[in-house]
C-alpha cells in the first residue's frame, strides 16, 4: 500500500523504471493514469465503446509488454498514445477493407470529396449499449469529431483534449510538422461547419 | 492591415503565438468585426474541445489488462529485495545489525592478517586438522558398515578411502536404476 501511495507522486519515467523491474504495483500506477486518455482517444476514434474496450487493451499490453524498450528520454505519454493511435488506425483500416464505409470513399481528399461519397442511413435500432453510446458522445461537438476523417480526428483530439504541442503530435503520428498543422487547422474548419450544420 | 486575415493567421493567434509577425494581426482584429467574429468563433471552438471530458473504460479494466501482461523480475531485482527482506524494519535494529556485521567484519580481517604472518603454522594446523577430521570420518563410516554388513563389510574397508568411494557410488547407481525401474512400471500401470 506505502508504494502504491507514493507511485502517485512519481513521474512518468520513474514509474516506467520501476515496471522494467517488474513491479506490479507500477503496472497497475501506468494503466491507472492513461487509462481513460487513452481510452478517450479510442473511443473518439472508432465511436464504439467494446471495439474502444479491446484496442485500449490491446495498447497497453503492447506497451506494458515492451516496456524494457522504452527510452526515458522520450514522453511516456507519447509512447503510449503513438500505439493507440497506430493501433486503432489498423483497426479502422481493416474495417474498411470489411465494409462498406457510411464515412464516403477512403481516397477522398477533401471533406466535400467525402461527403458526396458518403452514405445517409435515415434511421436504424439503438440497442441499450448503443443509447449509452450515443449518450457519451452525443454532444454536438462529439458528433462533429465523429464526421472528421480519422487522422483530422486524431490531431484535433491530442492538440485540444490532451494539449500536445504542435511538435509532439508529429513525433507522436509520425507525421511532418507542416502536416500536422494542416490536418488541424482543416480539422477546426470542418468542425466549425459542421457545429453550424448541426445548429441549423 | 487592408486585407482580412487568412484563416493560416487566425490560427496563429488562436496558438497564441507571440511572434514577429502577431501584433499587426492583433490590431487588425481589434479595428475589424468580421476577422474579431472569425477568431471569437474559432477560440469557441477551442473552448469546446478543451473541455470535452475523458471517458473512463469500464471498472475492470485494468484488471483485466493486467491478468494479460507478463510480469517479468529480473535476477538482479529478485536478488536485492531477498536482501531487503533481511534488512530489520525499525531504525535502531538496523544500526544494531550494521554494528554487529561492522564487529564480525573486524574481527575477520584482523584474523586474516594475523593468519597472513604466520602462514607457516597456519598451514601446519590446517593440515593437521584435516587429517584428524579424514581419520575420524574412515572410523565413523567404518564402523556404520561394519554394523549394517558385517564381516562382507571387511574387502570393502581393507580397500581405504578408494574402497569406500567405489562403495558409495555402487550405491547410488543401484537407487538410480531402482528409482528409474519404479517409475517406467508407475508410468505403465498408469497407461493401462
Amino acid at each position: 500500500m506505502a508504494l502504491a501511495l507514493d507511485l502517485r507522486n512519481l513521474p512518468d519515467a520513474d514509474v516506467a523504471a520501476l515496471a522494467k523491474e517488474g513491479r506490479e504495483p507500477a503496472f497497475r500506477e501506468l494503466v491507472r493514469r492513461y487509462e481513460r486518455p487513452v481510452f478517450s482517444l479510442i473511443f473518439r476514434m472508432v465511436r464504439d465503446r467494446e471495439t474502444a474496450e479491446d484496442l485500449a487493451q490491446d495498447t497497453f499490453i503492447k506497451v506494458l509488454n515492451n516496456i524494457d524498450r522504452y527510452r526515458p528520454e522520450f514522453k511516456l505519454s507519447s509512447w503510449l498514445f503513438k500505439i493507440a493511435n497506430n493501433v486503432t488506425i489498423d483497426h479502422l483500416r481493416r474495417r474498411q477493407l470489411a465494409t462498406v464505409s457510411l464515412d464516403g470513399s477512403p481516397h477522398a481528399a477533401t471533406a466535400a470529396e467525402a461527403q458526396a461519397t458518403s452514405l445517409d442511413v435515415e434511421s436504424r435500432g439503438q440497442s441499450a449499449l448503443e443509447a449509452i453510446e450515443s449518450r457519451e458522445l452525443g454532444s454536438a461537438i462529439e458528433l462533429a469529431i465523429g464526421k472528421l476523417r480519422p487522422e483530422y480526428r486524431s490531431c484535433i483530439l491530442l492538440r485540444h483534449v490532451e494539449g500536445r504541442s504542435y511538435e509532439e503530435i508529429a513525433a507522436t503520428l509520425d507525421l511532418p510538422l507542416g502536416t500536422v498543422k494542416t490536418y488541424i487547422h482543416r480539422a477546426r474548419h470542418e468542425l466549425r461547419e459542421a457545429l453550424e450544420d448541426l445548429r441549423q | 492591415m487592408e486585407r482580412h486575415l487568412l484563416p493560416e493567421e487566425i490560427d496563429l493567434l488562436l496558438d497564441g503565438e507571440v511572434g514577429f509577425g502577431t501584433p499587426p494581426l492583433k490590431a487588425h482584429v481589434r479595428s475589424c468585426a468580421a476577422c474579431s467574429k472569425e477568431l471569437e468563433g474559432a477560440r469557441a471552438l477551442v473552448r469546446q474541445l478543451e473541455h470535452l471530458p475523458h471517458i473512463a473504460p469500464s471498472p475492470m479494466f485494468a484488471s483485466r489488462v493486467l491478468s494479460r501482461v507478463q510480469l517479468f523480475v529480473p535476477w538482479h531485482v529478485a536478488l536485492l529485495d531477498s536482501v531487503r527482506g533481511f534488512i530489520p524494519q525499525s531504525r535502531a535494529l538496523r544500526f544494531a545489525t550494521a554494528g554487529l556485521f561492522a564487529t564480525i567484519a573486524i574481527a575477520l580481517t584482523t584474523a586474516s592478517v594475523w593468519a597472513w604472518a604466520r602462514l607457516d603454522a597456519v598451514m601446519f594446523t590446517a593440515d593437521f586438522v584435516l587429517d584428524r577430521l579424514r581419520t575420524a570420518a574412515f572410523g565413523a563410516v567404518a564402523t556404520g558398515l561394519s554394523a549394517l554388513f558385517g564381516d562382507a563389510a571387511r574387502p570393502l574397508l581393507a580397500g581405504g578411502v578408494l574402497g569406500l568411494a567405489t562403495a558409495a557410488l555402487l550405491l547410488v547407481v543401484t537407487a538410480a536404476a531402482a528409482a528409474a525401474l519404479i517409475r517406467v512400471a508407475a508410468v505403465r500401470a498408469r497407461g493401462r
